[in-house]
């Protein structure tokens, strides 16, 4: 009875797996994290889901594991736990949720001890740094990104400057930022700037938040009124808007990038099947009105059976392939990546040509379907087991250097 | 025997030598429901996905075909299929169980997931319920053809199982299924098997793979946790493609 599932002592290590959050793309997150969660091999390691919820409250309990509960009704709620994660204590610790409970003593908190955290949470408050950079500083070992490439990543003009400076093909673009409380878009100033990026006749332009993912936010326009509604619009979501020229004959390529073995290695590569035009939030996620978008797998084997995505598509030319692996590989190791990195292409299919457009260091569903169909295919069980041990493996390096008399730093005398 | 071809969910499939994977579904499902893991598997395998008789877009055998009979048509459609391996889900796990007895030289490995094929371990209370059921089932067919009344309709409406009350013109495979026990036919059963199932599948139990695993001498169990007797085989699929693929890389090289 080899692996025979009754774990009578209980020695595998405790994954927690953090999803939801405070970010447009909490539902979608909720869906990677589950999903994770199914994948992650059950012989080695155990899942503790935490949910964040809008609020920013966290939350663990079995009953986060179905799908089905969510949006979260008050019963299920009833079941769950509400969890904090203590900053301020001893780093050397195996790592713990604090959950409280009221016993017959009074309030009581009991610790759930997890030896790993993996960020499956999208976009703010999750993609950006701000949840590497706790972890880190809190000295919980966690999977993925640190907060630097996070960050880093998540800012699309740092991005596209700093990828341009480095011979990566992107499109150009103009910066607006929104303008401070009682003052107006100046439309003569904003279009001068429009002309010295993005030429003389720049429109039709698209206009897309700074910071946030997942389309959410970007709008095309054809004219400067269009142009100044959309920017408007972006303002919103973000406090900068980028404006790009818009792509004729629009085709987005995605690939994923990982290190592995030392190595960084490229997944295949799709072609997302466009609904509209410009991929929306709904398009990109809700395509034919339930959850099972172009972008993410509600159900294993979509990838395989439904045709949402065109997995290494044919029209692509050696040289094009070849500039998409190189492009992604060059950003992984620009901004110091880990994880599972999907990063996306626009091209003219006219033209042929292709630009680097964004990447997305928490992809949904960790981009699996990407690694299932790469030239050596990695299911999503041993995705997940490379993260789980990446992550361990990242943490314990950062978590090294801490003895000033290692550092030959010492200043007051330890003995 | 007839030319009637058994319908096939197509799936792309893996060059070189692969293994052939003949899967089985459930009672009341279709080759669909496997096609989430199937597919997962396809690029390492040549995927036979079959919609059984009676089901899906298959037509069905003789009204009274129990699992053997299945077994046997199943020999007829893969004929020239020398050592395949048989995945079969629930229902699907009994006829790869008689194949696998009455063709031992073309199998080379079982995966039963969620396995049926061995009566449950029923408490008493449940026991004298179902006992009780029976006789008042029995009283309802006398009654029915001494007075010509409907009793039987309205017992089997409020009494029999879903899968019962729906299984139609396969009434009477339903009935010789659930009522068999391939725990003998197990036994002799020598070629390696994959046993997997749902920590919380209330309709074949754990406990029924503890059964199996000890009556199979070349079995291997899984018990994966958080997973039911349908979901294993949607949320549940990576997991099984996981210790499926495993499995096939030990045993069908």
């Amino acid at each position: 009875m080899a692996g025979g599932g009754v774990f009578m002592t209980d020695e595998r290590t405790v994954i927690a797996v953090i999803f939801g959050g405070r970010s447009v793309e909490h539902d979608v997150s909720i869906l990677t994290g589950l999903q994770f969660l199914d994948a992650l091999d059950q012989s080695r390691y155990r899942g503790l889901p935490v949910y964040v919820d809008l609020d920013g409250q966290w939350w663990t309990g079995e009953a986060l594991r179905r799908r089905e509960r969510y949006p979260l009704d008050a019963g299920t709620r009833e079941a769950l736990q509400p969890v904090t994660l203590p900053v301020g204590v001893p780093v050397r610790r195996r790592p713990v949720l604090l959950a409280p409970s009221r016993g017959l003593l009074g309030r009581r908190i009991t610790e759930i001890p997890f030896d790993l955290m993996v960020p499956a949470i999208h976009g703010s408050h999750g993609e950006d740094g701000s949840l590497q950079g706790l972890l880190s500083f809190a000295g919980v070992p966690y999977a993925g990104c640190r907060p630097f490439g996070a960050a880093a990543t998540m800012d699309k003009h740092v991005t596209k400057g700093i990828l341009r400076d480095r011979g990566v093909a992107v499109l150009p673009h103009l910066l607006v930022e929104r303008p401070g409380a009682g003052r107006f878009l100046e439309p003569d100033t904003l279009e001068r700037m429009l002309a010295e990026q993005l030429g003389a006749d720049p429109y039709p332009v698209i206009v897309k938040p700074r910071r946030l993912g997942s389309s959410v936010g970007v709008a095309p326009a054809a004219d400067r009124d269009a142009l100044m509604a959309a920017l408007l619009a972006a303002f919103r979501l973000d406090d900068a808007a980028l404006v790009e020229p818009m792509v004729g004959d629009l085709v987005e390529y995605n690939i994923a990038v990982m290190r592995r073995d030392g190595a960084v290695v490229t997944s295949a590569i799709e072609r997302p099947l466009k609904a509209r035009d410009v991929l929306d939030f709904k398009a990109k996620y809700l395509a034919g009105g339930k959850p099972a978008g172009p972008k993410l797998d509600t159900l294993p084997g979509e990838g395989m059976v439904a045709q949402s995505r065109e997995i290494d598509p044919k029209e692509l030319s050696a040289a094009q392939e070849t500039l998409i692996r190189e492009a992604a590989v060059e950003a992984f190791e620009t901004f110091d990546l880990a994880g599972s990195v999907r990063v996306d292409f626009l091209a003219d299919g006219g033209s042929g040509e292709i630009w680097l457009n964004e990447i997305n260091t928490i992809p949904g569903s960790f981009a699996f379907f990407l690694w299932q169909a790469a030239a050596t295919p990695l299911s999503f069980t041993a995705l997940a087991s490379h993260l789980v041990e990446e992550g361990l493996r990242l943490s314990a390096r950062d978590r090294a250097t801490a003895d000033p008399r290692l550092a030959d730093a010492q200043i007051f005398r330890r003995d | 025997m007839t030319e009637q071809r058994w319908h096939r969910h197509p799936l792309p499939h893996g060059d070189g030598p692969v293994p052939t994977l003949v899967w089985l579904h459930g009672w009341g499902q279709t080759g669909a429901s496997l096609l989430p893991l199937a597919g997962l598997l396809a690029p390492r395998s040549h995927a036979l996905v079959f919609d059984l008789p009676g089901f899906g877009r298959t037509p069905m055998l003789a009204p009274d075909a129990g699992t053997a009979d299945y077994a046997d048509a199943l020999a007829a459609e893969i004929a020239g299929k020398e050592r395949v391996v048989l995945v079969g889900h629930s229902f699907g796990a009994r006829i790869a169980l008689q194949f696998a007895a009455r063709y031992p030289t073309r199998v080379a490995a079982l995966v039963l997931i969620a396995g049926a094929g061995l009566r449950r371990e029923r408490s008493r209370v449940w026991r004298f319920r179902a006992y009780g059921l029976k006789t008042l089932g029995r009283l309802a067919r006398v009654l029915d053809r001494l007075v010509g009344s409907d009793l039987h309709v309205r017992y089997r409406r409020r009494f029999g199982s879903a899968d019962y009350r729906r299984a139609g013109a396969l009434r009477g495979t339903f009935l010789k299924a659930v009522n068999e026990d391939l725990g003998a036919l197990a036994q002799a059963v020598h070629v390696p098997a994959l046993l997997i199932y749902g920590r919380e599948d209330r309709e074949t139990p754990p406990e029924i793979g503890a059964r199996f695993a000890a009556l199979m001498p070349g079995a291997e169990l899984h018990v994966l946790e958080g997973f039911g007797h349908l979901d294993i085989l949607g949320r549940g699929a990576y997991q099984c493609e996981h210790l499926i693929a495993r499995f096939l890389e030990r045993h069908a090289r």
